[in-house]
């Protein structure tokens, strides 16, 4: 779907992006992740064409970015950033609308398509639609953001650090509906965050980068299992690394099928084991209950199981 | 849109109406106040302004500093948009130091720096006018642009609009109710300095001013002066509900 071929980047004298090779496959979410000055952002920012690369070729669909008009490529780039940037005084309707109505979509289905976006992203449309967005909390802001950059139904979706300015509990389930998201759309993501966690959670791929280049590109898995060097287990975090290794692994895969856990709680089969082993040790148990989306006890989730 | 409409916003509305009124009844009532006049100066022969119609002269004073204004408005937006744009950038400094220069320029003596170059009449007036007028607004243009949340541009480009449709659907009317506060700023002055412009014979509210000044005749000067602040502050009121309808998105 993208594709960098040998790209490089220099503001004035300073090189950000050195001979970048990186292709996003369709339908991947491909977490760019590193610390401030790493390049991440101007990777994101080459893809649409807001910032220009110097040398290399960058292919969109097939075709090298630079044989579209910027305007009429970004219009089929879905872009969410930090600072959101809705449009103030347009409603939430007429903020969605922005693409669609640039690409000259008849009324009806922009109407259409609104409301289709708001149920997407769990706003009520009775309430918000006719919403100036100074009247919207942070996160529902955003929500209205990701839903703008939808909106014309992109081929790819561009996201720079789009929660990072959330509190935990809004930033937390807004991650939990990209991910949903992700799994119903179908979407090419590429997204920048310097959370590791965030990227372990939503990635599909994680590129760690490091002054403009790549150090490691591999499933959230695989760069726990195998981290390429010193670098990147220093960014996986050395006091909570366990914890994240667990965070990648489903319940459904430890569980036990026999049903052996009595008391109170229970956890998903999908549900990380992470999350398994926190329920644990809150409850002071060694095993738990796991059970269904409908309730049905399923199985049985040893401790032992967890941390072997 | 409706939905926001505060009780300040009616309050506005009406005290605009009410303004109004008031003067148009001013307006109709003027003609027929000789006994009025007579009474307060019993010394004067003619103590009612009879050379033009009152209405004739509001006319002609609206006449005046709508042009000027309108004259004003393109050149300084113009001119605000140009240098808040890249390639205009560097006249940005220029812009800014004509303005605080203009700004401690009286308006009188830009009237009397014109008559020499165009002579006597409605044209040196306008003129100077829409020179005064440009300064207001153009400071105003940049500094609403400037002020424009940086996250909205940044995402409109994202997004895929163009320059074009940047400037004019999301910088300009983000920028709007600063832009209006530098027009307003400008025709309250130039409600004012069209007063003066009759001194260089442009008809104006001011005609009965200058004619009651040169003969002495205190009634004359008192009509002028009432019709002139009454279209001030009519005006004035007007860009208020003008305002608040320009920022209406804008947080309470």
């Amino acid at each position: 779907m993208i594709e960098f071929h040998q790209i490089s980047k220099k503001f004035g004298e300073n090189t950000v992006v050195r001979d970048l090779n990186l292709t996003v496959t369709r339908g991947e979410f491909c977490v760019l992740i590193g610390s401030s000055g790493s390049g991440k952002s101007t990777i994101l920012k080459m893809i649409n064409r807001l910032v220009e690369h110097d040398t290399g070729e960058i292919r969109f669909a097939g075709e090298e970015i630079r044989t579209f008009p910027p305007e009429v490529l970004r219009r089929r780039i879905g872009y969410a950033i930090q600072s959101v940037g809705l449009f103030p005084h347009w409603t939430v309707e007429a903020n969605i609308a922005t693409v669609p109505r640039l690409l000259g979509w008849a009324p009806d289905r922009i109407d259409a398509r609104i409301a289709e976006l708001l149920h997407l992203l769990n706003l009520d449309a009775a309430r918000y639609r006719k919403a100036f967005p100074h009247q919207l909390s942070g996160g529902q802001q955003q929500r209205v953001g990701v839903a703008r950059a939808l909106a014309a139904d992109p081929d790819v979706l561009l996201m720079d650090e789009p929660f990072g300015a959330l509190d935990p509990i809004t930033r937390d389930s807004l991650q939990s509906e990209m991910t949903r998201i992700h799994a119903e759309t179908g979407k090419t993501i590429v997204f920048v965050t310097h959370d590791m966690d965030e990227a372990l959670r939503l990635a599909s791929r994680v590129v760690i980068l490091d002054k403009g280049h790549i150090v490691q590109a591999a499933s959230p898995r695989d760069l726990l299992n195998a981290p390429a060097n010193d670098f990147v287990r220093e960014f996986l975090g050395k006091d909570d690394y366990g914890l994240k290794l667990l965070s990648v692994e489903t319940v459904a895969k430890r569980m036990r099928r026999s049903i052996e856990a009595d008391g109170e709680g229970s956890v998903l089969p999908e549900d990380n084991l992470r999350l398994a082993l926190s329920r644990m040790v809150a409850l002071k148990t060694d095993r738990i209950a796991v059970c269904n989306a409908l309730g049905a006890r399923t199985g049985t989730l040893f401790l032992a199981d967890v941390v072997t | 849109m409706t939905v926001l409409t505060t009780r300040q916003d009616r309050q506005s509305s009406i005290r605009f109406l009410t303004a109004l009124t008031v003067f148009l009844a001013l307006l109709l009532a003027l003609p027929h106040s000789t006994p009025v006049f007579a009474a307060l100066f019993p010394v004067l022969d003619r103590p009612l302004y009879q050379q033009q119609s009152f209405a004739s002269l509001v006319l002609a004073h609206l006449e005046l500093v709508g042009a000027a204004t309108l004259m004003a408005t393109t050149v300084g937006v113009g001119a605000g948009v140009y240098v808040t744009r890249p390639q205009g950038r560097e006249f940005r400094r220029l812009i800014e130091t004509l303005s605080a220069m203009g700004q401690t320029f009286p308006p009188v003596a830009v009237l009397a720096l014109s008559v020499p170059v165009i002579g006597f009449g409605f044209w040196p007036a306008f003129i100077a006018l829409a020179l005064y007028g440009v300064l207001p607004i153009a400071e105003n243009t940049v500094s609403g642009l400037e002020g424009v949340d940086r996250a909205a541009t940044e995402a409109a480009e994202g997004i895929g609009m163009t320059r074009g449709q940047r400037l004019l659907q999301i910088e300009l009317p983000l920028a709007a109710p600063v832009i209006l506060a530098g027009i307003r700023t400008s025709v309250t002055i130039n409600i004012g300095t069209a007063a003066i412009a009759s001194t260089v014979g442009a008809v104006s509210l001011g005609s009965p001013i200058i004619i009651g000044l040169n003969g002495n005749n205190t009634a004359y000067i008192l009509q002028g002066a009432l019709l002139v602040s009454g279209l001030a502050i009519v005006v004035d009121m007007g860009f208020d509900v003008l305002s608040r309808r320009f920022g209406r998105w804008k947080v309470r």
